[in-house]
């Protein structure tokens, strides 16, 4: 061990944070890089989902709330790209590699947003997990992906208020609304849930990941800590979770579940997912129809551009 | 519901009211396309802000008629004939050139408007125009950026914005065709055309545009509620959720 990994290994063990100018091993940057780039795409494309009703939003308030929500997720899809540059890869090439199918994005967006009520669930079910995930995320040992989880759960926390309040005006609306509210609970459940990847024993990064703090908790006591906040949030609202057997448990204090239906799971992150090829398709377009734009502003720059000697 | 607006200053002050809320909307159909995600942001930025603006405005305009109606009842109830925006913001997105075109040759009027708006009797109007103004300059900075990035960027550039610029500039006559309404509640009609040609005429010839001359068109005045095509499909959509479920609140 050369005194850089002891170094780096020294950074882990007092949990204190690995800054960009640090050493650190090959893996620990690529396993970095692919996760905070995931983490980034998936505030881009979750922007889509949303964006399906935004036009149709149903009072000017929802209409600037869900706006100003849809932006906050471009604002922290651009500070994670940011974080990602400072492990030495450009948005560009991020970019390229969403569009060749290389680097993921949480699955959850490629379900579709069928109703209003779907804008609620997003909120409360989609960002209340990410939320979980993200929370822990800020003790992570790189520090700018640390500093940037802190920021980005302060907005999170008001996009899931968001959802909540539409649940709220929908479960306590007209009894169509009810429906629709109940209708969306019965479609995210589940694929929010997954949100938190694979169980423990099944997931690939895991346990790497948690040796260099990473990841600080995992999948499943992660999925555990929502599915115990969110129960009694569904059942505060009138809605029925659409799983037969949660029951909370009285001697270990958390909610039992049924099994999760993995083949649907891995059928999604897969490609296979109802949306998956809308999404990026999408991306694609809006990328691919101002080519023309990202070129002008850069001839401008050139043709303008001060001479230093 | 009958929404016909009865008060005069009222009348005036929705046709601004319907110009940034339909503006606004165009530009949220921008949001996830923009040509990049800085760009993106800051499209959504000036859309909230035209959002916000339509929403005081409607409020303003609540108080003065005082019938119980309330902002989102103008909104969402009214048909395409009781619209009073300018046709130029119901102009769609064919490409980013159309955006930023309609964005600059909006934001120089609004600008100009505005700032007469300062002179109101109405203090809420003065105070609304106060804050706006700080926005706007904010908008007419990026949309005169662009225009001048556009414009002299490259071949391909400068050929979509004039292209743009074309079909837009038919929909700007209607604008300075100042009525009675018009005169009485801005301070110098007659200076909104002026600053407006002046600034539009500048900037074009600085960035390597043209300003066709437009031949007379006969085309009805948005004062009167009429308009081009696509104001029922944007309004068709904004409005479908209060329209199919008209005893639901939101």
């Amino acid at each position: 061990m050369d005194k850089f990994e002891k170094a780096f290994n020294d950074i882990i063990e007092k949990d204190l944070k690995v800054e960009p100018r640090d050493w650190m091993p090959e893996k620990y940057r690529k396993t970095l890089i692919r996760q905070v780039s995931q983490h980034a795409h998936s505030e881009i494309i979750g922007m889509q989902p949303e964006g399906n009703w935004l036009l149709r939003a149903p009072s000017l308030r929802s209409k600037q709330v869900l706006l100003a929500k849809i932006q906050d997720e471009a604002g922290h899809g651009l500070y994670l790209y940011s974080v990602a540059e400072t492990l030495g890869i450009t948005r560009q090439e991020m970019n390229a590699q969403l569009h060749s199918g290389k680097a993921k994005y949480s699955s959850i967006f490629n379900y579709p947003t069928l109703t209003w009520a779907d804008m609620g669930a997003v909120g409360w079910l989609v960002d209340g997990a990410a939320i979980v995930n993200q929370v822990s995320l800020q003790r992570t040992s790189y520090g700018p992906y640390s500093r940037g989880m802190v920021r980005i759960c302060k907005e999170e926390s008001f996009h899931q208020r968001q959802g909540y309040e539409i649940m709220v005006q929908m479960a306590f609306g007209t009894p169509e609304q009810k429906e629709m509210a109940q209708d969306a609970l019965n479609r995210f459940w589940e694929p929010a849930l997954m949100m938190f990847g694979p169980h423990d024993a099944d997931s690939a990064h895991s346990s790497q990941s948690m040796a260099w703090k990473i990841k600080r908790e995992s999948n499943d006591h992660l999925r555990q800590r929502f599915i115990d906040r969110t129960v009694p949030q569904a059942e505060f609202l009138g809605l029925t979770v659409p799983d037969v057997n949660i029951k909370l448990n009285k001697e270990t204090g958390h909610y039992d579940h049924s099994p999760f239906n993995w083949d649907e799971f891995w059928n999604v992150v897969n490609g296979n997912g109802p949306c998956n090829q809308e999404r990026l398709d999408h991306h694609k377009k809006a990328h691919h129809d101002n080519t023309w734009v990202r070129e002008a502003a850069a001839a401008f720059a050139a043709k303008t551009e001060t001479i230093v000697a | 519901m009958d929404l016909t607006i009865q008060n005069n200053e009222a009348k005036f002050l929705i046709r601004l009211a319907d110009t940034s809320l339909i503006l606004g909307q165009r530009l949220a159909e921008m949001c996830s396309n923009g040509p990049f995600l800085e760009e993106d942001i800051a499209l959504s930025n000036i859309s909230l802000d035209l959002f916000g603006r339509a929403e005081e405005m409607y409020k303003i305009i609540c108080e003065i008629e005082g019938n119980g109606y309330t902002p989102d009842d103008l909104v969402f109830r009214r048909n395409e004939r009781e619209y009073f925006n300018i046709k130029l913001v119901e102009q769609p997105n064919e490409d980013f050139a159309w955006v930023i075109a309609r964005q600059f040759l909006h934001d120089i009027y609004s600008q100009e408007v505005y700032k007469q708006l300062l002179n109101s009797d109405n203090s809420e109007v003065v105070g609304l125009a106060q804050k706006v103004l700080k926005e706007i300059r904010y908008s007419y900075i990026h949309s005169k950026d662009w225009i001048e990035r556009l414009g002299l960027g490259t071949e391909e550039s400068n050929a979509r914005m004039q292209k743009a610029i074309d079909h837009l500039l038919k929909y700007v006559e209607e604008i300075f065709a100042f009525d009675e309404l018009d005169k009485t509640y801005l301070s110098d009609t007659d200076g909104v055309t002026t600053v407006w040609n002046n600034d539009v005429n500048a900037t074009l010839a600085a960035c390597n545009l043209q300003r066709k001359e437009i031949m007379p068109l006969t085309m009805r005045d948005y004062r009167d509620g009429f308009h081009s095509e696509h104001i029922g499909h944007l309004l068709s959509i904004m409005q479908y959720l209060p329209r199919a479920y008209p005893d639901a609140k939101w």
